[in-house]
């Protein structure tokens, strides 16, 4: 490396001078700079990072949607949808007058009330960092809303829940609230899969607030999917049947269940009054699920259990007679009276018949220690176990506490059982002696099965409670005679083997501590075909005017249902019906003949 | 004053180190913007797909409730002028015990 020495004076006096005082003001302005430096870096360090991180940096909760519920073919029956909530958050420095400007301008679009203008113009003058001004408005409604720019109006996505079938299978689905938490039905007791677990991400933004950059800090769960065991079309068929049969009878209300008999899955559940869950909560008096949460004396129906009793506990012959000429009877300080005068009946006959003073005798010759011992092997007093919240257990009083006239438990009184727990004692004898727990939930999707392919497995948890034998006996001796020439008669379907019973009761009145000679429950439960049971079903109306039997009431609704179940799952006529005509395809000519 | 004289090499070594500073700062510049404009489109793409799969669940829905047994009962009557089968105009095909 060569070095040049230069020897001649760089710089004047004067110059010198010049620059010692840009190098003095060149420093002094360093200096400043250096300690607005120290003073942004350190100094005020953790304050201006907190403002940088609430500029670019955004924690949010991501809350995942709730899951769909389907019915057992796959229809949707409750689906979460995307809507938009909209808030008010003051400006900073914005006066009062131009914040509730905002609203006033929002009053015509939204539809705003004025009790709901009063609680925004309240929450503002309270000075309240965030108001709720209407949540889940439709997307189209937000979108306008986005376009007007309104200070101090944000819009936030949400979901809202959505039930396309409306009214159908209203009191099964539940309802959710506001916040999208399962209120009742379905839609509370799965409320935990239904809902899933929320998630976090950090959001990144650029100076205008644009998103560029996303990191997910807790991974969302989205809520579970759920199969029903509903099947729409039933569903639909047993609301209508149902709906009509008040209106007929200008009922107080109703309720039809239908289940499949072997595994016990409720394939429609219809209560009266009813009400669309899309505008939950309903009234008082149309939220009850009259099949679960609704206990009542059942009348006759209960004798389904009686009959059991004689015969597996009692022993009593099919061959015994009864006296029933009299038509009423007093026992225990009570007394007890048939529709009609009777006369004597046979064993079967009592039960065809539906003699109240025939049962009595038989309960007699049961016993109340037998009696009870069934009714509680039936389950009574117990809740059956549905997966769908608030079931009723029902009362059955305990044996010490019996009394000479409980013995009327033999025919449906001095004990409380929802329409469910009778439909799964008269279950009893479509399984041959098993009892099942009845359910309506399936998580997980639901393997295309029809139900007439008898595919479907049976419950695992069943219980036998008597023997195939008696049940098949007492099908065939009582039940399905019941239908035929019972007071069930207007049950029976041409083409078709059916079995059922009959219920009147009579309802207890409070005020005039008597039973009632004007108010009923009439009932029909029963199950077909009466072989190769397909479904098993009860009819429930409540207090009908003009005719009051179940016979009458109750019985021609679980006939028409029967009648069009049937036919939607294929099942043919056991016997061609009078006047039926028989149609086959011939392969040849492919007329039918 | 003493004038430090460089050789060619020595300033095309530096400039070379310059260049490849310059480069990599550069580089590292055009990374980082690209990333973000990435970051944007992936973003707008995920809305997107989003939006679609939003779309698609309510158009479901909106199919179920077009297809709901109320409805198509109320159709088949009020429009379509048609009745609920009798019993005795239904014909059976099959196994029938005479």
């Amino acid at each position: 490396m060569k070095i040049v020495v230069d020897r001649s004076p760089v710089l004047s006096g004067q110059n010198r001078k010049k620059t010692r005082m840009i190098f003095i003001f060149l420093l002094a302005w360093f200096l400043v700079i250096g300690f607005r430096l120290i003073d942004l870096q350190v100094l005020n360090h953790k304050k201006l990072k907190q403002e940088v991180i609430e500029q670019n940096q955004d924690l949010i909760t991501i809350w995942p949607t709730r899951g769909t519920i389907f019915d057992r073919q796959g229809r949707i029956l409750a689906r979460s949808l995307p809507a938009v909530s909209i808030f008010f958050s003051p400006t900073r420095g914005e006066d009062l007058k131009d914040q509730l400007k905002s609203i006033y301008e929002l009053k015509s679009i939204l539809n705003l009330s004025e009790t709901e203008i009063n609680r925004l113009v309240n929450s503002i003058e309270k000075r309240k960092r965030f108001t709720w001004v209407k949540r889940k408005i439709p997307l189209e409604q937000a979108e306008k809303i986005k376009g007007l720019k309104l200070s101090g109006i944000y819009l936030i996505n949400e979901n809202k829940r959505f039930y396309p079938q409306g009214r159908l299978a209203a009191h099964v689905l539940g309802g959710v609230n506001i916040d999208d938490a399962g209120l009742a039905g379905v839609e509370y007791y799965y409320d935990s899969a239904l809902r899933g677990r929320e998630g976090q991400q950090l959001i990144m933004r650029d100076a205008r607030r644009k998103e560029y950059y996303i990191e997910t800090i807790k991974e969302t769960q989205p809520g579970q999917d759920i199969y029903l065991t509903i099947d729409s079309n039933l569903q639909y068929l047993a609301e209508k049947e149902l709906r009509q049969a008040i209106e007929k009878f200008k009922a107080s209300w109703g309720t039809v269940i239908i289940m499949s008999p072997a595994s016990g899955e409720i394939l429609a559940m219809a209560s009266y009054p009813d009400y669309d869950p899309n505008y939950f909560p309903p009234p008082p008096e149309a939220m009850v699920n009259r099949a679960i949460q609704y206990t009542y004396e059942p009348g006759s129906t209960a004798k389904v259990v009686t009959a059991a009793a004689a015969r597996e506990l009692a022993g009593i012959s099919y061959n015994t007679y009864y006296d029933c000429r009299t038509g009423s009877m007093t026992f225990g300080g009570t007394s007890v009276r048939d529709h009609v005068r009777l006369g004597i009946l046979s064993f079967p006959d009592v039960f065809i018949h539906s003699s109240n003073v025939g049962s009595i005798q038989i309960a007699e010759i049961i016993g109340e220690k037998n009696l009870y011992h069934m009714f509680k092997a039936f389950q009574f007093g117990e809740k059956t176990g549905i997966d769908l919240p608030g079931e009723e257990a029902g009362i059955v009083h305990p044996l010490e506490k019996w009394r000479k006239s409980s013995l009327r438990v033999a025919i449906g009184y001095e004990l409380a059982a929802t329409p469910l727990q009778i439909l799964r004692a008269m279950n009893v004898y479509a399984t041959g002696g098993y009892l099942v727990r009845p359910k309506v939930g399936l998580i997980g999707p639901y393997t295309q099965q029809n139900i007439s392919d008898g595919s479907l497995r049976s419950d695992e948890s069943r219980q036998p409670v008597i023997s195939e034998k008696t049940a098949r006996e007492l099908v065939d001796l009582v039940f399905k005679p019941a239908v035929e020439r019972g007071t069930g008669n207007q049950a029976r379907l041409d083409g078709y083997e059916l079995a059922g019973k009959t219920g009147t009761a009579q309802k207890f009145d409070p005020a005039l501590r008597a039973y009632s000679i004007s108010r009923h429950v009439a009932s029909f439960v029963g199950f077909a075909p009466a072989d190769h049971p397909l479904i098993s079903m009860i009819v429930v109306i409540d207090e009908p005017k003009g005719p009051q039997y179940g016979g009458q009431v109750a019985a021609p609704v679980f006939r028409e249902i029967a009648r069009k179940a049937l036919l939607y799952y294929h099942e043919p006529p056991q016997k061609l019906p009078e006047n039926m005509i028989l149609a086959r395809q011939t392969k040849e000519s492919g007329v039918t003949d | 004053m003493v004038r430090k004289k460089y050789s060619w090499k020595h300033v095309l070594l530096v400039a070379g180190l310059a260049i490849l500073f310059l480069g990599n700062i550069t580089f590292y510049i055009w990374y980082q913007s690209e990333s973000i404009r990435l970051g944007y489109k992936i973003h707008d793409l995920e809305n997107q797909l989003e939006k679609r799969q939003e779309e698609i669940k309510l158009l479901e829905a909106k199919k179920e409730a077009l297809l709901s047994p109320d409805r198509i009962d109320r159709l088949a009557k009020d429009e379509l002028n048609l009745q609920e089968v009798k019993p005795e105009q239904i014909i059976f095909e099959g196994e029938i015990e005479k």
